[in-house]
């Protein structure tokens, strides 16, 4: 079946079966191989996008069920959210970095709706997503240190109003 | 030295003018520790007429940073403006040397060689700009990408002098930098894929396409060395290429070949995941299908009650047995693992026109090449292996029989095929860590320390992957934290039993280590315990006072002999980093392990406790003595990592089997560490000081499970002697 899609604020066309999940669409039709294949069920976080700005398990969703909405991926999280790319990368916070395009989905998300998440809400966020290489401290460190980083830089902006 | 001039050889074509090789070790290229035979010139350091100087890695990277090191080293004796530098990935070449990425030692084995490169490189451009300026070499300094003459005032940049150097000879000595003149090696440097990972730009074999690829996911026999008796087609639709049956491998000798099952090709994953999931198959008979894990452990555990192979034998354990004192006595179990890098495995093979193409996620292209050449009765020189990123891989991606199943299936459908491995598949068709027993025996003194003691280990050994005929542990896998163990009494005797699987075992991280240190440090502190004493205190007195330790078997490289004293200095540290004598909580215990392996010495502290049924690690603490290191922020990375790949297999790693069928499927029932579970660590990594550089991602390992285990003893009082840490 044709579907239009809206994948990082552009309108494109594929062809696939309605079952066929985000996952598959982005990596084999759509050439975006930043969303990883971990485990297909659902368990380990590394295929994660946004439907609508919402996380979302693209092993997971049909593309029948996103036809209609806004899609957002690891290839265009840079352009918002500028830095935790920065932090990530200054931090040496991934090892063979397979799992941190869902990590780093799911940090932006958090960060998005909670400006100084404590350790509990990290854990909460970021429980979802399997690093076997075990970076999780850096990644609880990177987010910290970014909430901290937007929150100095929203004072300064207030404090220049 | 070892360094050619290779510029006008055309090795590394349009990648620069001036390029250099420098001869690198060929060696232990087979797990079993044989030795290769040598090989030709193989690294290479091109330099662009921009300047732009492109350091080739010969090494995979699977999160180790070795990408990031290698260039360390070179851009560092280079003098090279770390902002020019690029990377580029050896293809499977014998030229580089040995690139087996495996056993913790791409540093210790290239260091030196990896500094001449550079260093060759920065006197061949100071010998072109004094040449060109006419004047002495000793006034002509080089720095950050510039060589300049204080005299005349004049300067060049590397890139307008790569042109003269490389029709330079090669100079017979180059002299190294001091480490106080060291600029990147020793540093914290960033890691030069972080960019694009972050990006999601990182390139992995998963995400390799080629034109005109298919794509392939292949349903296997449930039990080893079963093919396929009768598949039932599927119906039609649309993406679907057909079914192709692969053999399984033959029952004996090198298990690198497919695992054989039916193959189902189509134009996109979706498509084949949707129809092996449907599809009907018979599979033929194997005498692995009686196999189950459970049986396997009682085994072992039987083999321990009676005399194994003697592998060291000093004054009289039997007659000390015999006489009046305290006696312990323990039996300590552990399971079989599975890998489970974050990327299963993936590969894409393009076999067309008499040659072959593959990209993979490889730790060592070299072997795939040859395998591959062998497989296709191909010549070498017509396999090309390009190696992606990699996935995680945790000694996993030193198999490549998911490579082979790409290679025949693209021969056969005479188009590129990537495979592509479910997590189910992963999960199932592992070449799994060895499930192992083993039994200690004391005789303790007031103090807790032993007067005799009896070793014994149990376990299926890797070789008998290679081999229809191998049983007994090697003396390689022996030496990982058994034979070498780092305590000497005189009345002490070791011994080994071996058994075959009817599994696949394989590598990994750490390998033998995991167990032998589990079942010694615990044994330890069990002695410790029963004096009554502090658990470092009694183990500091347990150990020589210093020097290098005499060990029975596989003996270590020239250099890297067991030093006492730096085993001794990782545990003062980590007491020191942990405050060891400082009260914790009521409920909360610390637990203590130190272990040496891969030439590196690491001693753990864990504090922990129970929390609704579980134990819950709250703090942890490493000190890492890996002599010189090139990148002191990869080593506490990879020591954090191996504190949770440690506890992830130490509460809950376990693959079992039954009729030969492996019990597992996904991250369900194979659970990992995540967020919620990971302890804030504290690392302390013991400068370099001069010594050779040892191993870093897989020696954080081993001392992990034993110190849960020991910290939910002071915690608990419950003794923990079976991995996974079950609640009784």
């Amino acid at each position: 079946m044709r579907y239009e899609l809206s994948v990082n604020g552009q309108t494109v066309a594929v062809d696939v079966a309605p079952d066929t999940p985000m996952l598959w669409v982005l990596r084999d039709h759509l050439d975006l191989t930043g969303t990883k294949y971990g485990c297909g069920g659902g368990y380990c976080g590394a295929c994660t996008i946004y439907v609508d700005g919402n996380i979302a398990r693209s092993c997971q969703t049909p593309v029948s069920t996103v036809a209609d909405k806004a899609i957002s991926t690891i290839e265009a999280l840079h352009e918002n959210h500028p830095k935790l790319v920065e932090v990530w990368e200054a931090n040496n916070v991934p090892q063979c970095g397979y799992c941190h395009s869902g990590q780093l989905m799911a940090a932006a998300a958090l960060l998005d709706r909670n400006d100084s998440p404590t350790d509990a809400d990290i854990n909460a966020a970021m429980t979802g997503n399997i690093c076997r290489c075990g970076t999780y401290t850096r990644i609880r460190a990177a987010i910290h240190e970014v909430a901290a980083y937007d929150a100095t830089a929203t004072g300064s902006e207030e404090d220049a109003a | 030295m070892n360094i050619a001039n290779v510029s006008r050889r055309n090795f590394l074509k349009g990648s620069g003018v001036f390029v250099i090789g420098a001869a690198l070790p060929a060696r232990a290229n087979l797990p079993d520790g044989s030795v290769t035979a040598a090989f030709e010139p193989n690294l290479f350091v091109a330099l662009d007429t921009d300047g732009t100087l492109t350091v080739t890695s010969h090494r995979s990277e699977m999160g180790q940073g070795i990408r990031t090191a290698i260039a360390q080293v070179v851009a560092d004796e280079l003098d090279a403006d770390w902002s020019r530098v690029k990377l580029a990935q050896a293809p499977g070449d014998a030229k580089y040397g040995d690139q087996n990425t495996d056993g913790s030692r791409s540093i210790l084995m290239n260091y030196d060689r990896l500094r001449d490169a550079g260093a060759a490189a920065r006197l061949m451009l100071r010998q072109a700009a004094a040449a060109k300026w006419g004047v002495p070499l000793d006034e002509v300094s080089a720095e950050n990408h510039k060589v300049a003459h204080a005299g005349s005032g004049q300067s060049a940049d590397y890139g307008e002098l790569a042109a003269d150097a490389a029709t330079l000879p090669v100079p017979e000595k180059v002299s190294r930098k001091s480490e106080a003149e060291h600029r990147f090696i020793g540093k914290p440097v960033v890691h030069v894929d972080n960019g694009d990972i972050a990006r999601g730009k990182g390139n992995y074999g998963a995400d390799v396409k080629l034109p005109n690829m298919a794509t392939a996911v292949i349903v296997r026999c449930p039990w080893l060395g079963g093919g396929v008796a009768k598949v039932a087609d599927p119906a039609p639709r649309p993406g679907l290429i057909g079914l192709e049956v692969i053999d399984p491998a033959p029952p004996a000798g090198p298990m690198f070949a497919p695992w054989g099952g039916v193959a189902v090709l189509a134009e996109d994953t979706w498509t084949a995941l949707s129809v092996a999931r449907e599809l009907d198959i018979e599979w033929t008979a194997s005498p692995n299908q009686s196999f189950g894990s459970e049986p396997l452990t009682a085994e072992l555990k039987a083999m321990l009650e009676s005399p194994g192979q003697t592998l060291f034998d000093i004054g009289n354990v039997d007659a000390a047995f015999d006489s009046d004192g305290q006696e312990l006595s323990a039996v300590y179990e552990t399971p079989f693992l599975g890998h489970m890098p974050m990327e299963p495995p993936a590969a894409v093979a393009s076999v067309e026109d008499g040659k072959c193409q593959v990209f993979a996620s490889v730790q060592d292209p070299q072997s795939t090449r040859g395998l591959v050449s062998q497989y296709l009765s191909m010549p070498l020189e017509n396999v090309d292996i390009r190696v992606t990123l990699l996935g995680g891989a945790f000694g996993r991606k030193s198999k490549p029989d998911f490579v082979l199943e790409a290679v025949e299936l693209s021969k056969r459908l005479k188009r590129p095929v990537r495979v592509q491995w479910t997590r189910e598949d992963d999960v199932r068709h592992d070449y799994y860590h060895a499930a192992s027993a083993q039994f200690h025996r004391a005789m303790v003194d007031e103090k807790g320390h032993p007067t005799a003691w009896l070793q014994r280990t149990a376990f299926p050994s890797i070789t008998t992957v290679f081999s229809g005929q191998a049983l007994m542990p090697a003396e390689w896998e022996l030496e990982m934290g058994f034979t070498n163990l780092p305590y000497r009494v005189s009345n002490q005797r070791m011994e080994s039993a071996g058994i075959r699987p009817g599994v696949r075992v394989g590598w990994m991280r750490s390998v033998c280590n995991i167990f032998h240190s589990f079942s010694a440090n615990v044994f330890a502190d069990e002695m410790a315990a029963l004096g009554g004493r502090d658990a470092i205190e009694h183990r500091l007195e347990m150990l020589a006072e210093g020097g290098e330790m005499e060990v029975p078997g596989m003996q270590p490289p020239p250099g890297h002999a067991m030093d006492i004293g730096r085993l001794r200095h990782v545990i003062e540290k980590v007491r020191e980093l942990s405050e060891w004598d400082r009260e914790r909580p009521e409920g909360t215990g610390l637990g203590f392990a130190v272990h040496h392996s891969f030439r590196s010495y690491v001693a753990v502290v864990l504090e922990a406790r129970m929390e609704a049924g579980r134990p819950k690690v709250t703090n942890s603490y490493v000190a890492l003595d890996c002599g010189t290191h090139v990148n002191p922020d990869t080593c506490a990375a990879q020591m954090e990592g191996a504190v949770v790949f440690g506890l992830s297999l130490a509460l809950d790693g376990e693959i079992t089997m039954k009729d030969g069928i492996v019990e597992q499927s996904n991250f369900h029932d194979y659970p990992m560490l995540r967020m919620n579970e990971a302890p804030p660590t504290k690392v302390h990594v013991v400068p370099s000081q001069g010594r050779l550089p040892a191993g870093v991602g897989e020696p954080g390992v081993p001392p992990v499970a034993p110190a849960l285990s020991n910290a939910l003893f002071a915690a608990t009082g419950t003794r923990y002697r079976s991995l996974p840490i079950r609640m009784a």
